[in-house]
């Protein structure tokens, strides 16, 4: 149930990046999903999947960094696509609003099939 | 000026109202300063034709200038010259690299500056491009107000669903916990959910038990325990549960802008977690010990029915005599027992018994006496010595005020002849020639004392028509509701009344006249008799 430090490994995958993240998503965890995401933003890429298979866990901050890219890419006509969602961040982020601007995917392939 | 020019200006400044329109929509919209002072640079560069803008940004009168968007670099000498102040205040320099150096305040507290450089005709700044850039100032100032607005709104919006999720997951992390039935697993969620749900960097909750810190659980899984125990932003409350304690520490809350204080709000959500741990604390414990109570009670139900065994379902036919018998518990497991048993020489062993006390203890004393005896009737079957060895089983097997009182009787069917031994119980009716005659010789209750006190046996003859009823306290004792006993006058009058043809149909009229006396009054001993009459 814990989790480690956080971290992220993202796979490029035709038009788009996949995010894998692992802990708890927070000011850092938001942070560095950011910066991955400018990084790969800065090069056109516009699509964007956020693998949370391995986050249970996700404060306010770490939502202001996801509203913060679903912005982005709603100028660009990106998508960004959740997948592999726990339960309750599933409903957090219902309740916060972030799936009237972004999809959800049960996994990966039904999310690259999104885009 | 000629109606040409005069035309060249109204075109100029219709196209400048344009673009303050569509500015103002483009502006509001920005998600970030950044992008705010980009657009608005771009929007001034088309209408003045104008390469080189630089904006700066300053909170407040005690923040330094920040740039927001630098196109030369030399800009930077011209700070010196934005004059944050009440008013709109702009220069013009004409022979100089930046032809306006304009300082503007916002309603919100903050400033802007804005440092032009000369224009791409390198003509000099007009009337017109000063009235012109009057209009972008005001675009600034309303588009960054409706900017700032908006950005308000949105995080009002944030903030609503934050409670919304906050209170949500205070619900749900309630409804969760109380499924686990592990404790460190809720101490575990409680925990991570505190932790996130007041934007905490890191969280330790410590179970201390007589001062002494016993076990410690941490969030995220990389948390320094050292950095949130003596950090100086923290909250922290307890609960205590069975002389344990269980003591949350939050630390370091997050904004976008750093670490915050905690507020109210998250002193409150981390005492309501606290609260739903101790109650899931609670709940275990009653779980556990509704398991404990209903294995036990299996186990007691298991028990009884064993010791149900014991007590005969069918007695032995015995040619000439008519048997019949009854053992009512008061609770589960009784500690009264009958029994009757054919001996290996023709004869019949009777008995009744009563254990003092109830429950599990009398039950396990009854089975003792019931296997002891079952040992006996295999081998020759001598009355006073089968008692004394019964006396010294039982004072091994119980505790000191445990014992057993009990009637045993051997009957010689052929001949009517009785022998029989009272070991310390009420005194067993014989009906001899219509008369009550009381059997109580014997000794003391088995298992009292374990020295040789010799037990004494005594005979009597059973002629036809003749009859015994052997019995236990509880019918004497049965209670109505003044806590009147059915008392041993009744019971002696009953029996010497009472004279059915069947046995059976006598204890089943026992049966009632003692529920006529004590009517509904719940039964407090167990009842047991077992009646013995000669018909020929």
């Amino acid at each position: 149930m814990m989790s480690s430090e956080f971290n992220l490994v993202t796979e490029a995958k035709d038009n788009c990046i996949v995010i894998n993240t692992t802990g708890y998503i927070n000011n850092i965890g938001g942070q560095k999903i950011v910066d991955e995401f400018y990084k790969h933003n800065s090069n056109g890429i516009n699509n964007v999947v956020l693998n949370l298979a391995n986050s249970n866990v996700v404060n306010s901050i770490g939502i202001s960094f996801l509203i913060e890219i679903i912005e982005k890419l709603n100028q660009s006509s990106g998508k960004l696509i959740f997948t592999n969602l726990d339960p309750s961040i599933e409903k957090t982020f219902t309740i916060m609003g972030l799936f009237q601007f972004a999809k959800k995917a049960d996994n990966l392939e039904e999310a690259l099939k999104y885009l | 000026m000629n109606i040409v020019e005069y035309n060249n200006i109204i075109d100029k400044l219709s196209v400048h109202v344009k673009s303050f329109q569509e500015g103002f929509s483009l502006l509001s919209k920005s998600s970030t300063l950044k992008e705010f002072g980009t657009d608005f640079c771009r929007i001034l560069r088309g209408n003045f034709f104008i390469s080189d803008v630089n904006l700066f940004f300053k909170g407040n009168d005690t923040t330094e200038w920040k740039s927001v968007v630098v196109h030369n670099e030399k800009c930077y000498e011209c700070l010196p010259y934005l004059k944050p102040s009440p008013e709109v205040h702009i220069e013009y320099f004409s022979e100089n690299e930046f032809s306006i150096i304009a300082t503007l305040p916002s309603t919100d507290g903050s400033f802007w500056g804005l440092v032009i450089g000369r224009k791409l005709d390198k003509s000099e700044i007009t009337e017109i491009d000063k009235i012109t850039l009057q209009m972008f100032l005001q675009l600034l100032d309303n588009a960054y107000q409706s900017f700032t607005n908006q950005k308000k709104e949105k995080q009002l919006i944030f903030s609503l669903n934050h409670r919304v999720v906050q209170l949500n997951s205070l619900i749900d992390t309630g409804i969760e916990i109380s499924k686990l039935h592990k404790t460190a697993s809720l101490l575990e969620l409680s925990l991570e959910r505190a932790v996130a749900l007041t934007n905490a960097s890191s969280g330790v909750l410590q179970i201390i038990s007589e001062n002494i810190i016993v076990s410690e659980i941490g969030f995220p899984g990389n948390f320094d325990r050292e950095k949130v125990l003596s950090s100086k932003n923290k909250i922290d409350t307890s609960v205590e549960f069975q002389n344990i304690k269980y003591l949350f520490t939050l630390s370091e809350k997050e904004s976008r802008n750093g670490i915050i204080a905690f507020d109210q709000t998250d002193e409150i959500l981390l005492q309501a977690f606290a609260r739903q741990v101790l109650a899931a604390l609670e709940n275990e414990h009653l779980h556990s010990e509704a398991i404990d109570k209903e294995r036990m009670h299996q186990e007691i139900e298991m028990a009884a029915t064993i010791q149900r065994k014991i007590i005969p379902q069918h007695l032995p036919e015995i040619e000439g005599y008519d048997l019949a018998g009854i053992n009512i518990p008061s609770l589960e497991i009784g500690g009264d027992y009958y029994d009757v048993t054919k001996l290996k020489d023709g004869r019949y062993l009777l008995i009744i018994a009563d254990v003092s006390g109830k429950g599990v203890a009398s039950g396990l004393l009854v089975n003792t006496l019931n296997a002891s005896l079952n040992a006996y009737v295999e081998n020759d079957f001598m009355l006073t010595e089968v008692a004394d060895r019964l006396n010294k089983i039982i004072y091994k097997a119980s505790t000191p005020e445990k014992y057993i009182t009990g009637f045993i009787a051997i009957l010689d069917p052929l001949t009517g002849t009785i022998e029989y031994l009272n070991a310390g119980h009420n005194p067993i009716f014989y009906a001899n020639n219509g008369k009550l005659k009381k059997l109580d010789k014997g000794g003391l209750a088995f298992g009292m004392l374990d020295f040789a006190f010799p037990y004494e046996s005594a005979r009597i003859q059973l002629y036809p028509g003749e009859k015994i009823l052997f019995y236990t306290d509880g019918i004497t004792e049965a209670m109505d509701s003044e806590d009147e006993e059915y008392s041993d006058q009744r019971l002696e009058s009953f029996f010497l009344s009472e004279n059915p043809a069947k046995a059976k149909s006598f204890i089943e009229n026992l049966m009632a006249d003692i529920k006529t006396h004590t009517k509904n009054t719940p039964q407090s001993d167990d009842i047991t008799a077992l009646y013995l009459s000669r018909n020929r």
